[in-house]
């Protein structure tokens, strides 16, 4: 083995298994020998079920075969997510998978619905969405490829089972040559000037030794923040909820191809269906409600019987502060944690593995470049998502007292003013890199109550009758088309069905 | 709409006060917004010439401006990129062409193989695999139906200054903008907006927005806010020498001991702007060594002072600086033509709704600092760059402090031919590739992804793509050509 580079990814979870299954899609075996180190006495969290596009991506960048892949993991689609309850008691909105609208002038769509919205004359801005309407209908398929039709301005993702993904990319990353290692890590060799970590030490006295190691032990972040002492960024003041309750029950008629979040006195609840079971559980702050009552409040709210206990999970928001440091690279619950209220885990493990493999050392000296660049653009990841979860907070009624303090806070000053500006006149800014372009902003805003005051001049030259023919006539088209889409139901148990569990 | 904006004044003279005054009547005059020029009667300083990047040539359409009346109004030329000459001590050049640095493949970007390839002794520049630059030096231009490449050839102009100028203002005229005389007028702030102008010829013009071109109104409401900026040259010549023939379609930008030369390829003559640091060259000596450097007598002017002032806040109240009463652009890579249209786009994107209280004002402010600051790094670079090692200006230059943002697109791309982008990017990738690779940055290392393309298959690749840029040139038009082509 001698020269090879030696990786050892150190966790066998969603995280560990997808960065192992890059590492041998994408690096170059004579080069580069990567071994994962896993304890199955300790296992994985295991939830983490509904997932965001990019998933699809990160599949086609391994070679991954989708019907396959989602037989494996007895997935189902995803359009987007419903909120309930969120804004006021009563309201319901979703946030899709694509944008508004489509040109009509000028401006942009949203410009024109807002002006025809203050005028009394226009649909609810999901009317003019596809992937709202066809999702509401429990409807799904595919993009249709043509790009004048509207059935083909949209994107999905996944509700899978991450138990059953991380197993199958094991599978997959191991018949391409990954080599696994069971055992318990007990103790960690450093040695260097900075640090680097040398070797992990196992229970049964083998002894792992490495270039480079990506940390995926999940919340212990077992080499990141316990060897390399990096803290976590605390981000609790702002998203105060630090527990769950999972719990999964028997699969419902209602099939939905979206995600479902409802709020409640003490946090959210989350629904995810699959093709065996559906996902349930509460995200709450154990300050507002004890671990039983939450327990309690779950089961009461299950459209299926439970096939289990509930479950308790404890977290903290925020991120590790540097997500590689001397050797090693968090990432996963290894390197921060987002409460899942818009799927963003898995896509953040997703991201970290992409920018790995571009910037993987190519010896065990690093460029301090490589990690800065790391570190940068996951900063950047980070903030994004932190902000747009902390909007889901902010804009409620103030009915419960977690509702009173987290209506009240402080807002982190990339989040600051832009609700302002978007009263004012509809903005939101487009910037460069991170999730969450303009459609989701309007999607939450809008549907959280948040209205603009005007919209963009240019979307007055258009005369006012001009508009509303427009808006008119795109509502019927989607509204046509969304009659013509086959159900979730019966589209999976076309395209991907898979077998009893 | 109650409380929207309706009467519109625009102030200054030259290229940015026509350019705002016209973009904003053809986007807002259909809304029944009234524009005034206040034409101060500045025009462009004699000699001067303008860059235009790329992204002008879609700005024009929206202005209603087309290539036969550029071509016949302001002695234009094609632009395809700039070389820089003499920039690392040598005679050595490299050319930024607006367009792709070698067609991406194996889902990776080009420069990740050629950094691999260099490492393994390919003695091929990276231009050599762009389009663009390829067909630029071998006088070739023009855009392609089937292309071997598949690259992007964008291309901008060169453009006579004061042609430029009257051309906007014919069509400020055609488009029934009124246009008055700002020579004796006086400006009338009170509590942090602008009231009115008074004319010198009675006329008290008051407007909800203010759009300043000059630098006077933004000064009356904010005095303070202009600081200077730190630049390496203080002396600017501009002058003129005889056009090229047959008509490069690159400009040059040529290093000297004590600055740099910029020539622009106009139609009937060459543009020159020789930029000087005073304490290394005397006035008296500058277009001595002018002559020495461009090697034939310039017409010149006498020097003036290059300024470099900044003002971060351009939308002060109801007034909007733009063009050179916003700060001055950084002098080289067509920055001010790119900074100005940037300016009122952006301007027009975030037109304000209630002329009472203008809330966009910051929306502005952040945005066009943003794009200041991605701009300036851009030229930063070739001074932070340069080789001309042992030479005072040149190592001053060269560890003159940069942002935080240029130092770590600097340090990536060296170590990994990769880039840091940020917010408000205004130029692509493979421009900063190729000017860095230009400069000798060749990367230290590549993404090792790159290796799961074999040897043997990377150097079939190389000549692949050499083979087909040689045969896209070949298929392309002459400068010569492509003018007559516009002109109708
Ligand atoms: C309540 C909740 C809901 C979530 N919902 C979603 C969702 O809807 N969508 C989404 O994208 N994400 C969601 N997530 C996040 C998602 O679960 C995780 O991002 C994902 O599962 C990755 O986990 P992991 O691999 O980092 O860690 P884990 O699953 O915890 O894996 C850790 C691994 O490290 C190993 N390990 C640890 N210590 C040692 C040791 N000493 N020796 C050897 N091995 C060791 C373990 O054996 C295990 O293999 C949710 C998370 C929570 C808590």
């Amino acid at each position: 083995m001698g020269d090879k580079f030696e990786l050892v990814i150190v966790g066998g979870g969603t995280a560990g298994w997808m960065c192992a299954a890059a590492c041998a899609a994408k690096l170059d075996p004579t080069r580069f020998r990567v071994r994962l180190v896993e304890s199955e006495e300790i296992g994985t969290v295991g939830v983490g079920e509904a997932t965001l596009p990019q998933m699809k991506d990160f599949n086609d960048f391994l070679g991954l075969d989708e019907i396959e892949f989602m037989q494996a993991t007895q997935a189902s689609f995803k359009l987007g997510i419903e909120f309930i309850n969120w804004g006021s008691e009563g309201d319901r909105y979703v946030h899709p998978f694509g944008t508004f609208g489509r040109p009509i002038g000028e401006a942009d769509f949203f410009s024109y619905w807002i002006r025809a919205h203050r005028a009394g004359t226009a649909a609810p801005l999901s009317d003019y969405c596809f992937p709202i309407v066809t999702a509401l209908q429990n409807r799904f398929m595919l993009p249709s490829g043509d790009t004048n039709d509207v059935r083909n301005a949209f994107a999905y993702a996944y509700h899978l089972d991450a138990f059953l993904y991380a197993r199958y990319l094991r599978s997959w990353a191991e018949a391409r040559g990954i080599e696994r290692v069971e055992g318990r890590i007990v103790a960690v060799e450093q040695d260097g000037e900075r640090g680097d970590i040398a070797a992990v030490k196992l229970a049964s006295g083998t002894r792992v030794a490495g270039d480079l190691f990506v940390d995926c032990s999940g919340f212990r972040s077992l080499l990141l923040g316990g060897t390399l002492g990096v803290d976590l960024e605390d981000w609790s003041h702002w998203l105060p909820c630090d527990s769950a309750q999972a719990v999964p029950s028997v699969r419902s008629e209602d099939f939905t191809p979206y995600t479902r979040s409802t709020r409640r006195k003490a946090g959210w609840q989350w629904r995810i269906p699959l093709q065996h079971r559906t996902g349930n559980g509460y995200v709450y702050s154990s300050a507002d409600i004890s671990d039983d009552e939450a327990a309690a409040t779950l089961l009461a709210n299950l459209d299926g019987e439970a096939l289990a206990d509930p479950r308790v999970l404890r977290f903290k928001a925020g991120k590790r502060k540097q997500a590689w440091a001397a050797n090693c690279i968090g990432m996963g619950l290894a390197g921060g944690f987002l409460e899942p209220l818009e799927s963003t885990s898995i896509y953040l493990v997703q991201m970290a593995i992409m920018h790995l493999l571009a910037l993987m050392p190519s010896e065990p000296s690093i460029d301090p470049a490589l990690p800065a660049e790391l570190n940068r653009v996951m900063d950047v990841e980070y903030d994004r998502i932190r902000d747009f979860l902390i909007l889901h907070y902010i804009a409620n009624e103030a009915d419960a007292p977690l509702w009173e303090r987290v209506t009240a806070i402080d807002l982190p000053d990339t989040l600051a003013g832009k609700i302002e500006r978007f009263r004012h006149r509809g903005h939101v800014q487009a910037y460069r890199d991170g999730l969450f372009g303009p459609p989701s902003w309007q999607a939450v805003f809008v549907g959280q109550g948040i209205e603009p005051r005007a919209a963009d001049r240019l979307a007055d030259v258009l005369p006012a009758a001009t508009v509303n023919e427009r808006l008119q006539n795109l509502a019927a088209t989607i509204a046509d088309a969304a009659a013509s889409v086959p159900s979730h139901a019966d589209f999976i148990a076309r395209y991907c069905p898979a077998p009893a569990p | 709409m109650t409380n929207a904006v309706q009467r519109v004044a625009v102030y200054g003279g030259g290229v940015a006060a026509a350019m705002a005054a016209l973009a904003v009547s053809r986007a807002f005059a259909r809304l029944g917004t009234d524009v005034v020029w206040i034409d101060t009667g500045k025009e462009p300083a004699p000699h001067a010439a303008l860059v235009a990047p790329p992204d002008l040539a879609t700005f024009h359409r929206l202005l209603g401006i087309d290539e036969a009346a550029l071509i016949a109004g302001s002695a234009a030329t094609i632009n395809m990129g700039q070389q820089f000459a003499r920039w690392s001590g040598g005679d050595g050049a490299f050319l930024h062409a607006y367009g792709d640095a070698g067609s991406a493949f194996a889902s990776l970007p080009f420069v990740q193989h050629w950094t691999r390839a260099r490492q393994a002794g390919l003695g091929v520049a990276l231009e050599d695999f762009c389009l663009a630059a390829a067909a630029a030096k071998q006088g070739r231009t023009g855009s392609l139906r089937e292309s071997a490449t598949q690259q992007a050839v964008k291309q901008g102009w060169y453009l006579d200054a004061a042609g430029y100028a009257r051309l906007l203002r014919a069509a400020c005229e055609r488009a029934d903008i009124r246009i008055v005389s700002g020579a004796g007028a006086v400006v009338h702030p009170n509590g942090g907006r602008l009231d009115r102008i008074d004319l010198s010829g009675g006329e008290q013009l008051d407007a909800d927005l203010f759009i300043d071109a000059d630098g006077a109104l933004i000064a009356a409401l904010d005095p303070d806010g202009a600081a200077a900026r730190p630049g390496f040259c203080d002396r600017l010549i501009r002058g003129s020498a005889p056009a090229f023939d047959p008509l490069p379609l690159y400009g040059r930008v040529v290093a000297h001991s004590a600055g740099w030369l910029a020539m622009v390829p106009l139609a009937d003559r060459t543009a020159i702007e020789f930029a000087y640091d005073s304490r290394l060259l005397s006035d008296a000596d500058a277009s001595g060594a002018l002559a020495a450097t461009i090697g034939r007598a310039v017409d010149a002017g006498s020097p003036v002072a290059l300024e470099a002032a900044a003002r971060p806040r351009p939308w002060v109240g109801n007034v909007v600086a733009l063009g050179p009463a916003a700060g001055d652009a950084p002098p080289l890579d067509g920055g001010e033509l790119l900074l100005l249209q940037l300016a009122i786009a952006q301007l027009v994107l975030l037109w304000p709704i209630d002329r009472a209280t203008m809330p966009e004002a910051n929306i502005y402010n952040e945005e066009i600092a943003g794009t200041w600051a991605r701009v300036t790094d851009f030229t930063a670079q070739h001074f932070r760059l340069n080789a001309r090692i042992g030479e005072p200006f040149w190592d001053a230059a060269r560890a003159a402090p940069v942002s935080p943002e240029l130092a770590s697109k600097i340090d990536l791309f060296a170590a990994r031919g990769m880039f840091a982008h940020f917010n408000h990017e205004a130029h692509v990738e493979d421009s900063w590739a190729l000017v860095m690779a230009g400069h000798g940055v060749i990367p230290r290392s590549f993404d090792p992804q790159a290796l799961l393309v074999e040897d043997r298959a990377l150097m079939a690749e190389f000549q692949r793509q050499l083979r087909a840029v040689a045969s896209d040139v070949h298929a392309m038009e002459t400068h010569a050509e492509a003018l007559r082509r516009m002109r109708g």
